[in-house]
């Protein structure tokens, strides 16, 4: 029941923990990595994004 | 003016007919616009006290005549804004008028001016002002009823999936107040971040902390336009204001034509840059 709302927050709040990991590499001035690290944060945010919105639709 | 006087139906759905009385709506309307004054007064003092003149006391700033000026500026625009109950001057005028003296003075933004539990004070009172504002110039609390006859689905529970979204709204409402609270916290008050910053930009720590949370509120501002917006935007079809508003824009953009707001940005870059090009000759 609260499958994708959990997921939804689990995603989205965890992409944080990649935005922490960018600023720390963008510090070390190792750019590449913070632009990877970025990359998967953006990636996971997303996906987070469409468990919300799959939670926002769907019907009982 | 026509007005109209005498008791109308307000049908809830699922819930109640509610009979009310004009006059008395139009009272409790005034009551509210009152209240939504005095509350956008008092949080708008709040900010600006805080933002620009306890840290311009603190740093010496308030001496001379433009300064003094520069630090009444944010004053006079919320002041304008209450005047005109505008939203635009209020929620957009405003907050940009309290960045002006610090943008003059970047030493009222210090971080020796800022300790963690201060910005978290000044953070907290500035979302206070944008939630009242936005909240209480629109809230608009119903006239006492006259009589209230219940219906039949009123007595139902609302079904789950309204409950899943609101659970959801929630979730996405504490999610986008987290996001940019932590990433500006840990650019600022990270010690481990500011280690680095040291050890890779001696003597520019400041400098590399201000660009990283510009950094930091530029990636904020993209995620919650594309993630918590992009998740609401098919749910807004449902605000006839908004749509409305929509639909004007819509129309605005195929004239073709800049509209006032396009001018007024050009001119804004052209003073800026003209001050940027002084301030060179000047330096």
């Amino acid at each position: 029941m609260y499958f994708f709302e959990v997921l939804a927050v689990a995603l989205i709040g965890g992409s944080l923990f990649f935005f922490k990991e960018t600023l720390d590499y963008l510090t070390r001035r190792d750019y590449v990595a913070a632009l990877l690290v970025m990359m998967i944060g953006v990636a996971v945010i997303s996906v987070g994004k469409e468990m919300a919105r799959l939670a926002l639709v769907q019907r009982d | 003016m026509y007005h109209r006087h005498g008791p109308r139906d307000l049908v809830f759905p699922c819930a109640t007919v509610i009979r009310v009385d004009d006059a008395a709506e139009s009272n409790t309307g005034r009551r509210w616009k009152t209240f939504a004054d005095v509350v956008a007064f008092t949080l708008g003092v709040n900010v600006w006290i805080s933002v620009v003149i306890l840290p311009a006391a603190f740093v010496g700033a308030l001496h001379g005549g433009w300064r003094i000026a520069v630090a009444v500026l944010p004053f006079a625009v919320l002041l304008a804004g209450l005047i005109r109950r505008s939203e635009a001057i209020l929620l957009g005028a405003f907050p940009a008028a309290v960045l002006v003296p610090v943008g003059l003075q970047p030493q009222l933004a210090e971080q020796y001016v800022y300790g963690p539990v201060r910005f978290t004070l000044v953070a907290l009172g500035l979302v206070a002002y944008l939630f009242g504002v936005s909240f209480f110039t629109t809230f608009h609390e119903p006239p006492a009823p006259r009589s209230v006859r219940g219906l039949s689905s009123a007595a139902q529970a609302p079904a789950s999936r309204w409950m899943r979204r609101e659970r959801v709204y929630w979730m996405l409402v504490a999610l986008s107040v987290a996001f940019p609270v932590l990433l500006v916290s840990w650019v600022n008050y990270d010690s481990t971040i500011e280690d680095y910053l040291g050890e890779m930009y001696p003597g520019r720590v400041a400098l590399m902390t201000t660009a990283l949370t510009v950094g930091a509120i530029v990636l904020w501002l993209l995620v919650y336009h594309y993630v918590f917006l992009g998740v609401l935007r098919p749910h807004r079809t449902g605000d006839r204001d908004l749509v409305t508003a929509l639909g004007q824009a819509r129309a605005d953009a195929k004239v073709g034509r800049p509209r006032g707001r396009f001018y007024f940005a050009v001119a804004i870059a052209l003073a800026a840059m003209i001050a940027l090009v002084l301030l060179h000759r000047k330096g």
